[in-house]
């Protein structure tokens, strides 16, 4: 019984690490560019092939397509298919998100809700209006007429899995994601750039609430596991009174 | 069954092998219910027969398809059929799993979350930009086999799915209840022949 109970604790324990995770996806589930995660289980197996329950192995994002959805923003993007955009902070640093959350600061830069600056592209005072073409291409509208003002840039990593989160929609590259590689949008095949659209979190909250849902009924039959075990441990401990 | 009766069986060794056999059964539902989201997991099957020393349990690897799930990453892996990955650790050593949820490196192998490499007929997959993986397990790329995962005749493998646990929860769970209920019958029988073995012992010395 004491098998049973260690076994039935591990379900528990890998249920609720489960739960964290599917809550953590849910409530991410409006961020435009926001991926979910996944964790791995694996069973515990003891010499001899017997399992002693299970434990997680780690978890991945996953990095598949949100659908892209119409959006109001003037400066709304989205990417379709693989790749990031490049943004970089005031002091410097790299990161690479697929929230294309884009609006135009005072000194015309696309910057990203927190502030990180959308390489590339500087939008002139005197524009009226910008539009960005399938391949990046940056067009503005000016009194005087339309000029190209910029072209957006992708960026690839060979294993984009790799990369850091920081719990949000903003990646920072890694050893084992490789070196960040430009790609340019709109080839034949390649990735997109939607003006004026934005990519929805990839996690759906259907999927979300129905894995909930396992994940508690799971929950609760590894907790009926460790109460027969106490309760028969219980019986047999009564036996060797007499 | 009387032809078969060890000589050492008496009711108390039959009561006991009962409990024995709630307990292994108890011990196999806790393992399949914990792994009710581990990919690829089989299941045990437990088979109580009797013998001539009273119930015995039989525990077998289930060989049952688990339901085919759609994540829709390119390098999760599910296998139809019987087979098995393997996949080799850092530490050298090579082991067997069904769970296909493998992630592309940048040398373009195929690891799982444990770091573990998939291994393919001549070591470690490699699956270059291009490059996609066939039913039959081959990796193409442009008609060209590169390499290839071996599986058993008959077996295919699926990409962006992944083999669910194939643990049916409701069944476990009666399984649970079952070994509960069956090692309380079994005490019970036990406590009563206990009982009347300790009024034979105190209270025949009292016969007047």
């Amino acid at each position: 019984m004491n098998k049973a109970l260690y076994a039935a604790a591990s379900g528990m324990a890998a249920q609720q690490q489960n739960l964290e995770i599917i809550s953590e996806n849910l409530s991410n589930a409006d961020v435009a560019g926001f991926k979910g995660a996944a964790a791995t289980f694996d069973d515990v197996a003891a010499p001899g092939g017997t399992s002693l329950g299970t434990a997680s192995i780690g978890t991945h994002t996953v990095f598949t397509q949100g659908k892209l959805m119409h959006s109001g923003g003037p400066f709304d993007l989205a990417i379709d298919g693989p790749g990031f955009f490049a943004v970089v902070d005031e002091r410097g640093r790299h990161a690479y998100t697929r929230s294309g959350e884009f609006s135009r600061s005072a000194d015309g830069t696309l910057r990203t809700p927190q502030g990180w600056r959308l390489q590339g592209v500087r939008i002139p005072d005197n524009a009226l209006s910008a539009t960005v073409a399938d391949d990046g291409t940056v067009t503005v509208r000016t009194a005087k007429g339309t000029s190209v003002c910029g072209r957006i840039r992708l960026t690839e990593f060979a294993a984009p899995e790799f990369l850091r989160s920081d719990g949000g929609t903003l990646f920072f590259a890694t050893r084992a994601s490789g070196k960040p590689r430009s790609v340019e949008p709109g080839s034949p095949g390649g990735p997109a750039v939607k003006f004026g659209m934005l990519e929805k979190s990839n996690v759906t909250i259907i999927e979300a609430m129905m894995q909930i849902l396992a994940a508690q009924r799971a929950y609760e039959a590894n907790a009926k596991g460790v109460q027969a075990a106490d309760e028969m441990m219980r019986i047999a401990d009564n036996l060797q009174r007499g | 069954m009387s032809g078969a009766y060890h000589a050492h069986m008496d009711g108390i060794g039959w009561a006991a092998s009962a409990m024995n056999a709630a307990r292994v059964r108890l011990d196999t539902a806790t393992e399949n219910l914990a792994n009710g989201s581990t990919d690829g997991f089989r299941k045990t099957d437990v088979r109580g027969f009797l013998t001539a020393r009273g119930v015995a349990m039989e525990r077998s690897r289930s060989a049952a398809q688990g339901p085919l799930r759609r994540t829709g990453r390119p390098f999760d892996l599910a296998i139809i059929g019987s087979g098995e990955f393997r996949v080799r650790g850092s530490d050298g050593r090579a082991v067997s799993t069904r769970n296909g949820a493998f992630t592309r490196d940048r040398f373009s192998r195929l690891v799982d979350d444990a770091g573990r490499v998939l291994l393919g007929n001549r070591g470690p997959v490699r699956v270059p930009d291009g490059a996609r993986i066939e039913e039959n397990g081959s990796v193409t790329r442009n008609g060209i086999v590169l390499e290839r995962i071996a599986l058993p005749a008959g077996s295919s493998v699926r990409s962006g799915f992944l083999e669910s646990s194939n643990v049916d929860a409701i069944g476990e769970m009666i399984d649970v209840l079952t070994a509960q209920r069956s090692f309380e019958s079994a005490q019970k029988v036990l406590s009563a022949i206990d009982q009347t073995r300790e009024r034979a012992s105190t209270q025949v010395a009292q016969l007047k």
